[in-house]
């Protein structure tokens, strides 16, 4: 098991490392620099003005030599200087994690929750209209846009109903702290946490369900029945056990597309998190930024896929690590 | 309110002259200390120190911690702000300010004339792109006592004034800035002034707070304990916080054009488009007169006259705004009525593309080009989305292309472009922002230069002698003569003088009252 | 064949996204013959209810019919559905078949590239490619293509990896046939249906994300697509509900009518993997 790790982590390494080296080339592909935009902002430039914010930004170095500081910075856990925001590149995602954090595992939750219970009783009834109707639900949850979603919820319960707030993860205004100021983060959180995590509730109901059926299928449970087992233990020990095994698959992978969910959900529900973070450091051509959000959402995924493959291993003690 | 004072106001109408009418009332009542100000910042600037960032949300933000030696009114009039008063010699070569006492930089050091000649001559002459040729023609700087600041151009330039704004000649600390670098300085992340308000928390993505300022140099000012900046990315939210009064106030493009109207039927806001007469933001598409046919001067005419400005105006502003009549907006100085632009007229413009020889083919088409869209916002979309199809009917075919600011800004300052459109401000006088437009000189690989190539040597000429005219005579004479040529020439489509709205809670005072609106110091600002 | 169709036709949700993605093919094709004219035209006043002013479903901020958007609208997204997804499955496909039958060094190395790939946040990467390539059909196209081939490279990978070790695929290499022609004579054709499901997976996601993309500002502005008529619609909302509603609607449609297929034609060809689920 320990080898195992190891070799996957070392894996994991050199995946970001790739990561870092491609967004760096790709990023620096794209015309204009953090110069030209921040002049176009200001409504005046010159060439002297170019030079000095070229030259603060270290963009008249080879690109070679850039990419090399940056490498070794990143290898140092540097990520760097976001001379736009004047500010440090880990402190502004360091910002903007906890938001983040929040909003995904809150929608992750919710997604986990509620995708496996309907997917799970969807799969106990099948054939039944509990069963269609919650295929049904789940399908039309997957097939909807994510920040249409979003829109519809911000129009029934901030417009019309008036319960929940529509934007921001606070209200900064009530100066409030302890816990007022938890119930408060709490009521901002539910529509973005809920939108987010409606489209991939629906993504594991479906998994849940097809996967619980094929196991349901296999000789281990018919014999479990035919033993007299009761069904509700049947369920429980071994059809849902065995059954999660590709719903936890998918949610190491899906992990890193949370993150890019976010970046819709932070843009409508003005989520102070690293999806907007990134999104406004590409359009203002923030490099040092967006590269560190980069990196920081590679080692979050490959993190989760780790993990995704203990946790299989735990499940599953038929799953050789090797 | 009763009817007495309501007389009473009426009676001293003529003294406040650049007040409306709702605002002498709410002069009238008596200026309330207290209360936190909410107004919405958007789009997050990256930092909050003005001339080290010029965006428009820093200047909004940064004018109330950082100011200038004067104000402007609606009418452009120079008021005192950090110099109480102030000479100009006959000759127009020698500015005299006297400096307001007892004003104090946040950290509790003096503010002294050493401090403004250090902004005038270092700090901004370094940092300041539009300014540098106008303050490189200071001779001679001197403070001859604490409170006195002298200075002597080597030529007279008669709108020089003008350039005193907060948003143009920032005065900065000069114990904070002198000897470091000025770029990479730490107090750019927290600034230092002498407005009534001072920079306290920046939860960036949230908000940015700041506290009246105990020590303000204006006696029981400012009214409000304190303003917070609320981040608010997306339009709608904007919106909905100013309209349930989360927010007490929004600028310039917080709320887009559309929400306008419902906003101005709200009971509880005031909506104003006034306040923006000092940069006089003008709309115009520009062609590259490298790119034929656009060098063909009839070209350009005919794509002006198949422009429906007052379309343009409602539909596309819905009424934010003001047909533009040529190359300077009616709210700037030197403004020529008698240029005008021919008016919209397709027929005519046809007739004068046959007559250059560009004849449609089969499907009616005369010629293709591709139009870059500035990204700056959905009403940018719509004017390009505007812009195709009045093309469309004057037989060219027009593609739109999407940018983000990288690449719009890279491809206009090198000239790789066909179209596009741009928003230019004019600060007050042709000299300092319309000339930068249209002169060959300033024919550079630039933005917000004469990126379009534009050349024409008469014009050079008159932009020349208006700049250094010591009478405003003169000035106003060279002024009406390049107005004339221009609107022939169409350098440039001149579309729309844009006005944006500022939208305030009823129960806030005195938010617009300078030519440059809500860019104020706010130390008269309060909540009733 | 005859008995794919039989069981296809047997999953009433299948035979309902059938025909509303015929439905939906009918209204791309005949959008000229129904909206004569250009879905740009300023056509009539600003902010009409649906109904009202000639205009079915009501117009948008410049006066253009929300109705013709959505039917030219159609076009773009199916095509950029389809377009993007065929360029996946190549992708997908000989990346995959390429790891599936050499095995050994050649799959480890494809496998690490998918696993680059899929590491990379899918979305986001797509945001990425688009706006450094200035949004335009062509990049919108490419970026989605880009990012949704891992799936299909692994789904092929698995396939090939099964069915090589096959009888019919070891006596063909006996035989001495050309292992281009073994991959795509023998194995291909029998690791078909679960590509056919992908596709039409792929196709319904790859028009969420065009609509995604067109909501950030991403779109290509010469093509009247539904991500760009929502992406208009959002921000007056609250004053004309109709711009973001029916082209949502129009989206809702057309990915819950592709994934009802992908279900019919995954559960008509190979019941075993409707049960494996293929998100």
């Amino acid at each position: 098991m320990p080898g195992f790790v190891l070799r996957r982590i070392l894996k994991s390494v050199l995946v970001v490392l790739a990561i870092v080296v491609c967004n760096f080339l790709l990023i620096h592909a794209a015309p204009g620099d953090p110069a030209t935009v921040m002049a176009g902002q200001s409504g005046a430039a010159d060439p002297q003005y170019m030079e000095q914010l070229r030259r603060q930004f270290g963009l008249d170095q080879p690109l070679t030599t850039q990419l090399w500081i940056y490498l070794r910075g990143v290898l140092q856990l540097d990520l760097g200087y976001s001379h736009r925001q004047q500010a440090g590149v880990a402190g502004l995602i360091a910002d903007r994690l906890p938001a983040t954090l929040l909003l995904t595992g809150a929608a992750f939750l919710i997604a986990i929750a509620g995708g496996v219970t309907a997917g799970a009783l969807a799969a106990r009834r099948a054939g039944s209209w509990a069963d269609s109707l919650i295929t049904v639900i789940a399908l039309a949850f997957y097939a909807t846009p994510l920040f249409w979603v979003g829109l519809m919820l911000v129009l029934l319960f901030s417009v019309y109903l008036e319960w929940l707030p529509s934007f921001g993860m606070s209200d900064p205004g009530l100066a409030l702290t302890g816990p007022a100021l938890w119930w408060d983060v709490a009521r901002h959180l539910v529509l973005p946490a809920v939108t987010l995590g409606l489209f991939y509730l629906a993504v594991y109901a479906r998994l849940t369900r097809a996967a619980m059926l094929e196991v349901l299928d296999q000789d281990f449970v018919k014999t479990a029945r035919a033993k007299g087992v009761p069904e509700g233990r049947v369920l429980r020990a071994h059809v849902l056990r065995n059954a999660l095994l590709p719903v936890i698959t998918f949610a190491g992978i899906q992990a890193g597309q949370l993150v890019g969910g976010s970046i819709l959900v932070e843009t409508v529900f003005a989520w102070p998190g690293i999806g907007r973070l990134a999104f406004e450091a590409l359009l203002a051509r923030d490099y040092q930024v967006l590269m560190g959000v980069f990196f920081v959402t590679s080692v979050v995924v490959v993190l989760f896929n780790l993990l995704t493959d203990v946790l299989y291993a735990l499940i599953d003690p038929r799953v050789e690590v090797a | 309110m009763n009817l007495t004072r309501r007389n009473l106001l009426a009676g001293a109408g003529s003294a406040p002259l650049l007040l409306s009418a709702q605002e002498a009332l709410s002069q009238g009542a008596q200026p309330k200390r207290g209360g936190v100000l909410n107004i919405i910042l958007n789009p997050e600037p990256p930092i909050l120190q003005i001339g080290v960032n010029n965006q428009t949300p820093t200047l909004i933000c940064g004018t109330k911690i950082t100011q200038g030696l004067l104000k402007f009114s609606p009418s452009l009039d120079p008021l005192p702000e950090l110099a109480k008063s102030w000479t100009v010699s006959p000759d127009g070569l020698e500015y005299v300010f006297r400096l307001q006492e007892n004003v104090k930089w946040h950290d509790g050091r003096p503010f002294t004339a050493e401090d403004v000649i250090y902004s005038v001559m270092t700090f901004n002459r370094e940092i300041a792109p539009r300014l540098r040729g106008v303050l490189s023609g200071i001779g001679e700087a001197a403070a001859p006592d604490p409170h006195t600041v002298r200075f002597v151009l080597k030529q007279a330039f008669q709108p020089f004034l003008l350039c005193f704004d907060a948003t143009a000649l920032p005065i900065v600390a000069k114990h904070i800035y002198d000897g470091n670098d000025i770029r990479s300085n730490p107090a750019n992340a927290r600034p230092v002034g002498t407005g009534p308000f001072r920079f306290v928390e920046w939860q960036r993505g949230n908000f940015v707070r700041m506290e009246r300022f105990d020590d303000y140099w204006k006696p029981g000012q400012p009214y409000l304990d304190g303003i917070l900046w609320r981040v608010i990315p997306d339009g709608q939210s904007r919106r909905l916080a100013i309209q349930s009064g989360q927010v007490q106030m929004t600028t310039a493009t917080d709320i887009e054009p559309f929400d306008i109207p419902a906003l101005r039927q709200a009971p509880n806001l005031n909506v104003t488009t006034r306040g923006w007469e000092y940069f006089s933001p003008l709309f115009w598409f520009e062609v590259n007169h490298r790119v034929k046919p656009f060098d063909d001067k009839r070209v350009r005419q005919a794509m002006s006259m198949a422009l429906d400005r007052n379309f343009i105006v409602n539909r596309l502003w819905f009424g934010l705004g003001k047909a533009a009549t040529g190359p300077v907006a009616s709210t700037t100085r030197f403004y020529e009525a008698d240029a005008k632009l021919p008016p919209f007229d397709v027929s005519k413009a046809r007739a004068l593309l046959d007559e250059v020889g560009l004849r449609p083919n089969a499907q009616g088409i005369r010629g293709s080009f591709k139009y870059v869209i500035p990204p700056y916002g959905e009403i940018w979309n719509r004017m390009g989305e505007y812009f195709r199809q009045a093309m469309r009917q004057i037989g060219f075919d027009v593609t739109l292309e999407s940018t983000d600011a990288g690449t719009w800004g890279s491809r206009v300052a090198n000239w790789d472009y066909e179209a596009t459109s741009n928003v230019l401000y004019q600060y007050g006088d042709p000299s300092l922002g319309v000339e930068r437009s249209y002169v060959s000189s300033n024919i550079q690989k630039i933005l917000f230069t004469n990126t379009a190539g534009y050349s024409n040597p008469k014009v050079d000429e008159l932009f020349a002698k208006a700049r250094v005219a010591a009478t405003e005579a003169d000035r106003r004479a060279a002024f009406s003569e390049v107005q004339k040529i221009l609107v022939d020439d169409v350098p440039l489509l001149w579309v729309v003088e844009v006005n944006y709205p500022t939208v305030t809670d009823k129960r806030l005072h005195n938010a617009v009252q300078l030519g440059t609106g809500d860019h104020a110091c706010y130390d008269d600002v309060f909540l009733s | 064949m005859t008995g794919l169709l039989r069981r296809f036709t047997r999953h009433p949700g299948a035979v309902i996204g059938a025909v509303a993605l015929l439905l939906v093919l009918a209204l791309a094709l005949l959008a000229p013959l129904l909206f004569p004219g250009s879905p740009w035209d300023m056509a009539g006043a600003p902010f009409s209810p649906p109904g009202e002013d000639g205009m079915l479903l009501g117009s948008d901020s410049l006066g253009r019919d929300v109705a013709a958007g959505i039917a030219y609208g159609a076009r773009v997204s199916l095509m950029v559905g389809a377009v993007s997804t065929i360029v996946s499955i190549l992708i997908g496909v000989a990346l995959g078949a390429l790891a599936g039958y050499l095995g050994g060094v050649v799959d480890d190395a494809v496998m690490r590239f998918t696993e680059f790939f899929q590491t990379i946040p899918s979305f986001v990467l797509a945001i990425l490619l688009v706006a450094i390539f200035t949004p335009s059909i062509t990049s919108i196209v490419a970026a989605i293509a880009i990012v949704s081939w891992p799936p299909v490279a692994r789904v092929v990978r698995a396939e090939f990896l099964s069915l090589r070790g096959r009888e019919f695929v070891q006596a063909a290499e006996v035989l001495g046939k050309r292992p281009l022609s073994i991959v795509l004579t023998d194995i291909l054709p029998n690791a078909l249906s679960p590509i056919i499901v992908l596709a039409s997976l792929n196709t319904a996601s790859a028009i969420l994300l065009e609509s995604s993309l067109s909501f950030l500002g991403l779109g290509d502005p010469n093509l009247m697509s539904w991500g760009f008529l929502i992406g208009s619609g959002r921000s007056v909302i609250r004053i004309a509900w109709w711009m973001s509603v029916f082209p949502g609607i129009a989206i809702f449609i057309t990915v819950l009518a592709l994934n009802l297929i992908g279900e019919g034609l995954s559960d008509a060809m190979n019941p075993r993997l409707r049960k494996r689920g293929a998100p």
